[in-house]
């Protein structure tokens, strides 16, 4: 019986390395860099500063997690961030300009980022196209759609209940944290429970092979990709109500981190291998560096050359543990 | 003159010991052949040769000039023709031979001339008789004339000695492989030593001169071809008996119509109409690129069908949609295993459970506990062989690749299976597991098989009718007491003989 029990348990930690062992990795540097930053600067571990960095992280851990699921495919969306600004500003104009009800508002926001993925994702299945050139090429749209809609000005007048969801806490933890923990539990559920899941992995790996054992690759891409535009939306949004601002501007600066995120959190750019929480690790990490580089009193324009270098040297070392895991006989 | 001799050679990865003490002896003028199953080392044991790959022990005698072979080195006078093709697809023949375009020219300027090249190429092209203009783009030109220009560019340099050639033949025919040999002799007549790496054994007893034989990374045999026999071979590389005279032929007569193509069109091939039976297996022979393969693309539905129609169990099948006929039984398994058979990434697990998503799932949630019962079910089934259903497919041997894309593929239940070379890149054991598969289901299940092959002996070995494709028309249609390999030889290449219809 014991020794059942002791084999169970071994065998479960072997198959939770095996099939996490990146994910596994990416989450000890995240430690080490917690314990090192906190010996850097006195101001790191305390509870205002965790405060700041959980609220940043809830923004750019929605996007990344967003992103990540097209990456897994093997897709990309440049325009995500374009996406997210439109949303914010067409949530705010309904809200506040047309009168229409707060609620209906939402859902006809998310409905408008759905929408923008699912054009990306429509156009480039229906004429084969590069995923990267295809979103540049929306990316400008959407962006030009925001300014038309916006003409360029601020928006602002949400009711106090949505303000207070992009900048108050629940327990002491901010809401966007929270509302991030969802879409990653949600997220995580449909890569490894769901058919869909499986698909996404299968396309990732080879669309040839995915039409053969009888997938509609088409419709699998185009699912993902309004998925990803519909969390993008909410990411916008959330963040207009941090603000109490639905600005034009907003999501302008997603698109590094949103791709930069899950890489660093080891999933490939080529798609089909990684997990999916290896993009909330990423943007952990990538948050954490930001802090620290400010704490530590680094030059505010070296910051940039920090973050970038953070990217590569993560790229780099993905490089080198995937070049180590393969023998060719 | 030259000899080559290696002694001692070992090569380990990370749990794998790849060449265990493994000696090598090759004269100038002499065909040597490196036999073994896949994973045996002779891909590794080239790629030490060539000094690609650093070996933990042995030495190179070229001439009696000592090399360590534990450190890189490149050599002069030996060529390499990979198994893989490695051409520049969008360049030109000529600029393929001669890329990066430094060696042997008079004068060194950055400026490229391309008549200069072009007359170079010529004399190549007329040396190997490759069918060819030096101005012709790779993508245009056939298989067998890319591998022709493989070995081009690698005589191309003038001190050559030694020609490695690995699995020069995997995706031809008989007829084309005969120019490969012809090439292959013309050059031993020069004098140059050759290096056949080959798991086709009858290539060996037509070509070579010596052989060494290989398994799990050992040398477990070697010497004259001439004093040696198929049997004995074949029972070195596998270490078991094989019979290689065993007809897998389904041994019950077919049952009903299952399968009614009529005037079939497609990409590359027109007006194609047959019948299949439930429980027989139809050979389709042809030349490479004469249509076969989108033959059966068109019918499973993975490429569009011009015009014509198939029918299954009498009823008509809506074209154009794999999934669609994968709910009707008819599964396709494809030649192209690396990029259109597999999910390298994943797990084997994963890539047997891919086809099943509908039956494992309750309200679109993968249930584990059914996965796991098929994918043992596959992998005893369908025999194996691995650590862990967790392992990334890729690490597999390709014969066990295949046996998981078989077993995947039957568990689904399928009436009809349309395989394309199914033993492509598979050692004589597995090849032989999988006749008896195909036997037993066809047998037992009474489920109707068509089988694609260039390999004209598995043709004459599994079918109980061979139809021959020529230019993507039917060109003639044996039945089992028809079928020999003389006949299926001159059909694929558009000769009909009038003693069978």
């Amino acid at each position: 019986m014991t020794t059942g029990t002791g084999a169970k348990i071994i065998v479960y930690f072997r198959n939770l390395h095996r099939r996490g062992g990146q994910i596994l990795s990416v989450f000890g540097a995240l430690a080490l860099l917690v314990i090192v930053s906190s010996f850097i600067s006195p101001n790191f571990i305390t509870a205002y500063n965790i405060t700041i960095m959980s609220r940043d992280l809830g923004f750019v851990g929605i996007i990344a997690i967003a992103q990540g699921l097209l990456l897994l495919m093997g897709d990309i969306d440049i325009s995500i961030g374009a996406i997210a600004g439109l949303a914010s500003v067409s949530a705010a104009k309904l809200m506040v300009d047309f009168s229409v009800n707060p609620i209906m508002s939402l859902i006809i926001s998310l409905a408008i980022g759905a929408g923008c993925g699912l054009v990306n994702g429509f156009l480039i299945t229906m004429f084969r196209l590069n995923p990267l050139v295809l979103t540049i090429g929306t990316q400008t749209v959407y962006t030009g759609l925001n300014l038309f809609i916006s003409k360029g000005k601020t928006i602002t007048g949400f009711p106090a209940y949505f303000v207070n969801l992009g900048s108050g806490s629940f327990f002491k933890v901010p809401i966007p944290f929270i509302i991030m923990l969802v879409v990653f539990v949600i997220a995580m559920f449909v890569t490894k429970k769901t058919i869909l899941g499986r698909k996404v992995y299968a396309v990732g790996n080879s669309r040839e092979t995915s039409s053969m054992v009888g997938i509609k690759t088409q419709n699998v891409r185009m699912i993902v990709y309004s998925i990803a535009g519909s969390i993008a939306a909410a990411a916008g949004i959330l963040m207009s109500f941090r603000m109490m601002a639905a600005q034009t501007m907003i999501g302008a600066t997603w698109l590094l981190p949103s791709i930069a995120a899950p890489v660093i959190g080891g999933i490939a750019l080529t798609g089909g291998t990684g997990h999916i929480g290896g993009a909330l690790l990423g943007a952990a990490i990538m948050g954490v560096i930001g802090n620290i580089v400010i704490l530590g009193g680094v030059n505010v324009y070296l910051q940039q050359v920090v973050n970038g270098a953070v990217v590569i040297l993560a790229i780099i070392f993905d490089s080198l543990l995937r070049r180590s895991r393969y023998i060719s006989l | 003159m030259i000899s080559l001799e290696g002694k001692g050679i070992t090569k380990t990865f990370p749990g794998v010991v790849a060449l265990d003490k493994v000696d090598l002896n090759v004269k100038s003028g002499e065909i040597h052949c490196v036999v073994g199953e896949n994973g045996a080392g002779k891909s590794t044991l080239v790629k030490v040769l060539m000094g690609l790959l650093e070996a933990d022990e042995g030495t190179l005698f070229v001439d009696g000039d000592q090399i360590d072979l534990r450190k890189k080195h490149s050599f002069e006078i030996i060529g390499y023709v990979p198994q893989e093709l490695s051409l520049f697809t969008n360049l030109t023949v000529s600029e393929n031979l001669f890329i990066p375009f430094d060696k042997g020219r008079k004068v060194k300027t950055p400026i490229y001339s391309r008549r200069i090249w072009e007359d170079k190429t010529k004399k190549y092209i007329q040396e190997l008789q490759i069918n060819v203009k030096p101005n012709d783009p790779i993508h245009q030109i056939s298989v067998v004339d890319r591998q022709l220009v493989q070995i081009a560019r690698a005589i191309s340099n003038p001190n050559l000695q030694v020609l490695i050639l690995d699995e020069p033949t995997a995706s031809l025919t008989k007829l084309e492989i005969k120019r490969i040999f012809s090439v292959i002799q013309s050059l031993k007549e020069q004098r140059k030593a050759i290096i056949l790496i080959t798991h086709k054994l009858d290539e060996v007893f037509e070509v070579g001169d010596t052989i060494t034989v290989l398994r799990n990374g050992k040398k477990v045999g070697g010497g004259e071809v001439k004093d040696v026999t198929v049997e004995w071979v074949v029972q070195r590389m596998t270490g078991k008996e094989v019979s290689l005279h065993e007809i897998y032929r389904p041994r019950k007569a077919p049952g009903e119509t299952v399968l009614e193509v009529t005037g079939l069109s497609g990409f590359n091939f027109e007006d194609i109409s047959f019948n299949l039976r439930g429980g027989e297996i139809v050979g389709f022979a042809g030349l490479v690129g004469s249509g076969r393969t989108e033959i059966m693309q068109t019918i499973f539905g993975y490429l569009p069908a011009k015009s014509g129609k198939v029918r299954v169990n009498g009823k008509g099948l809506r074209l154009n949609d794999p999934s669609y006929s994968i709910m009707n039984g008819i599964i396709y398994l494809p030649e192209e295993r690396k990029t259109h058979g597999i999910l390298p990434e994943l797990s084997v697990k994963d890539n047997i459970s891919v086809t099943l998503l509908n039956k494992i799932a309750t309200g679109g949630v993968v249930n584990n506990k059914k996965e796991s019962i098929f994918t043992k079910r596959v992998i005893k089934e369908y025999n194996v062989i691995l650590t862990s259903s967790d392992v990334k497919i890729i690490n597999l041997s390709g014969g066990n690749q295949q046996k998981v894309l078989i077993g995947r593929t039957m568990v689904t239940e399928p009436r009809i299976l349309l395989l394309d070379e199914p033993t492509r890149g598979v050692d004589v054991g597995t090849k032989d597991e999988i006749y008896k598969i195909m036997r037993q289901i066809t047998e037992e299940k009474r489920i109707a098989i068509v089988l694609v092959s260039s390999e004209l002996e598995e043709l004459v070995k599994c079918a109980n009718r061979v139809i021959s494709i020529y230019k993507g028309r039917i060109f003639g249609e044996l039945e089992s007491s028809q079928i020999t390999m003389e006949r299926l030889l001159s059909l694929v290449i558009g000769i009909r003989k009038d003693d069978y219809k």
